[in-house]
């Protein structure tokens, strides 16, 4: 049953049958199969509860909040004043870049769109100031795979979706190793700026003043931070709560800095109905499938085989980083974890792997998805808002951040608390 | 008179996604005001999480259609980016027909779920008491929808399979790579970069 089940899924996904679809077909086949129920009758109510879960209307609450931040134009200024702040060190504006990725991040659920909004603002720095083009690449790339650690974040969502695991714990978990791998990003530039000084590029020295004056720009980016952020953690609102507040936050920015228009809140809602239907429908046909694979017995019958195994936890999970890099190179990141997540999980917390602690582990291989060849798509939005010059040059240039990538994975594995201890000091 | 027909869907497809993301935004601003109201006034308005729930199953039911149309399903494409234009249109057709059974087993469901609340009159569970068959008929309109669409993109896709219309079939149901994955992403950032302020 198991390798019937697995051998037809891999043959949908290959042939490129749409992901919901191969999900759907799949629950299909192995209900028509193997159940002695008409299992299939319960798929409108799978559906239809999954539909209006309240936590999952925060998903494209979240992406609607990208889509109106992306339009709204704070990020010119936000780059700005942090130049000030950073861009004395070896590196120079490559250090700004980085800061903007991460506290665009704060306000951004969304990997590609942090990129792409930061990248648009820094872009046409790297050239009139002589920087190595790849590095300063790589930094946009990979600076802007901070958008899902540091909350608030969609694919952490989805992982608590998935999982029962919460929200805020989760949000709380991914500070410290977020703002640990920003500080990653800026040592490795400073490390290949040592290196080879002519890297570097200019540095801009900003006075004191200055840089007392720019911290006004940051206000935005806090005050959605603190919008959506904050009011979890003030127990003032639940994670739907807070997104619905970043979503009017958000607009009375746009409206303030004169970017709100009807044109501009229709591609917005375009793009957010476009990935929440994208995302749901795969939901939905995740959600039957995991319901009859539950009904049959391979729910069971597959984590005893993994068991049956006999990995030690060390091993298994060095397993999982594995597979979820060498799929992370193929498949859509959000797919790839509501097609995955229900079975690797719960394998995952048997052998006593802490909820929280794995969901941080999960969205870390999510960012390297997003940056590892040949369908890492920060990697693709770099490139197009480049326009010139060959895929290859963002590649190279994201790889050195890609060893800092995997070098967090081995601090949080070796390091658990560095995600769990702040969910445990405010829970 | 099918490629009218097409047409109408995406007419009716790209309404349907403004009126579900104007529902969603709706729905935002009625969890903001519930939220702020409870904390600042301590008045709960109560049944905005309900509301929003619906909003959201029947707003992203309706955009089903529209990210149909737009190629917005995720396919995994490493082989299918090294087969023959051929057998690709094949992959193309084939995709189109997964994607129907599961929606032909989804709306007939869906629709038991609504006809079955229109029977016993079931309300929710909660202050509100809402008629349960609304909120679920307006999302099995939307499932209908996109059953309808991928019933005529069949159609369509099987003509241009007989007339050799490679290039066609090519366009409307080709995999997206993700290049232009990638330029879509970028397309608003491109254009606030053309005007600057």
């Amino acid at each position: 049953m198991i390798s019937t089940a697995l051998v037809t899924l891999l043959v949908l996904i290959a042939l490129a049958i749409p992901v919901a679809a191969a999900l759907g077909v799949l629950g299909l086949i192995l209900e028509a199969a193997y159940s002695q129920l008409p299992l299939v009758r319960a798929m409108g109510e799978v559906a239809w509860s999954a539909s209006n879960e309240f936590l999952l209307v925060s998903v494209p609450l979240f992406v609607l909040l990208g889509e109106i931040l992306l339009r709204a134009g704070f990020a010119e200024r936000m780059y700005g004043s942090l130049i000030q702040w950073v861009s004395w060190l070896p590196g120079g504006l490559m250090h700004s870049n980085i800061a903007t990725c991460g506290i665009f991040a704060a306000t951004s659920g969304s990997s590609v769109a942090t990129a792409a909004t930061v990248g648009t603002v820094a872009l046409p720095q790297a050239r009139r100031f002589g920087y190595n083009e790849r590095v300063f690449l790589g930094t946009l790339a990979a600076g802007g795979t901070l958008g899902i650690l540091i909350p608030p974040s969609i694919n952490m969502i989805i992982y608590a979706v998935l999982t029962n695991t919460s929200v805020p714990k989760l949000y709380l978990a991914g500070i410290v190793p977020g703002v640990l791998l920003m500080l990653l990003f800026m040592l490795i530039v400073v490390l290949l700026c040592v290196v080879r000084p002519a890297w570097g590029g200019q540095r801009v020295i900003a006075t004191w003043p200055e840089r007392f004056r720019g911290l006004a720009h940051l206000a935005p980016p806090a005050g959605i931070f603190f919008v959506v952020v904050g009011s979890i953690y003030v127990g003032i609102a639940t994670p739907t709560e807070a997104a619905s507040l970043g979503v009017l936050a958000s607009l009375v920015l746009a409206w303030w800095k004169g970017r709100l228009s009807r044109a501009m809140l229709r591609d917005a809602i375009e793009g957010t109905m476009k990935t929440t239907a994208m995302v749901m429908l795969i939901i939905l046909a995740a959600y039957f499938l995991n319901f009859v694979m539950s009904g049959i017995g391979l729910t069971t019958a597959l984590t005893a085989f993994i068991e049956g195994l006999g990995l030690p936890p060390a091993w298994m999970l060095l397993a999982v980083i594995l597979f979820y890099v060498v799929l992370g190179c193929f498949m859509e990141t959000l797919s790839m974890m509501i097609t995955t997540i229900p079975i690797v999980a719960p394998v995952m917390f048997k052998l006593g792997y802490d909820p929280v602690w794995f969901g941080i582990i999960v969205i870390l291989l999510i960012e390297t998805a997003l940056v590892t060849p040949p369908v890492g798509l920060n990697l693709f939005v770099v490139q197009n808002l480049r326009r010139t010059g060959t895929m290859n040059d963002v590649i190279i240039g994201t790889l050195p951040f890609v060893a800092a990538l995997f070098a967090m994975l081995a601090l949080l594995a070796a390091f658990p608390g560095l995600a769990t201890w702040l969910p445990a000091a405010f829970g | 008179m099918l490629d009218r027909a097409l047409k109408a869907a995406d007419w009716l497809g790209l309404r349907a996604v403004w009126a579900g993301g104007a529902l969603l935004v709706a729905a935002a601003l009625t969890v903001s005001v519930d939220v702020l109201a409870r904390k600042l006034f301590a008045v709960s308005l109560g049944g905005a999480d309900e509301l929003s729930g619906y909003a959201f199953a029947i707003g992203s039911a309706w955009a089903f259609p529209f990210a149909l149309l737009h190629r917005a399903n995720v396919r995994v494409d490493a082989l299918y980016e090294r087969l023959p234009p051929k057998l690709c249109a094949l992959l193309d057709i084939l995709a189109i027909v997964a994607l129907g059974v599961f929606a032909v087993f989804l709306a007939r469901y869906a629709w038991d779920v609504m006809a079955t609340s229109w029977s016993l009159s079931s309300r929710s569970n909660s202050a509100l008491k809402v008629p349960l068959w609304i909120p679920q008929a307006l999302w099995v309109s939307g499932l209908g929808l996109f059953l309808a669409t991928l019933v005529l993109l069949l159609a369509r896709a099987l003509r241009a399979l007989a007339g050799g219309d490679w290039a066609w079939i090519r366009a409307t149901l080709g995999a997206r790579s993700v290049v232009e994955e990638a330029e879509e992403e970028t397309a608003y950032a491109r254009a606030l970069e053309r005007k600057p302020r």
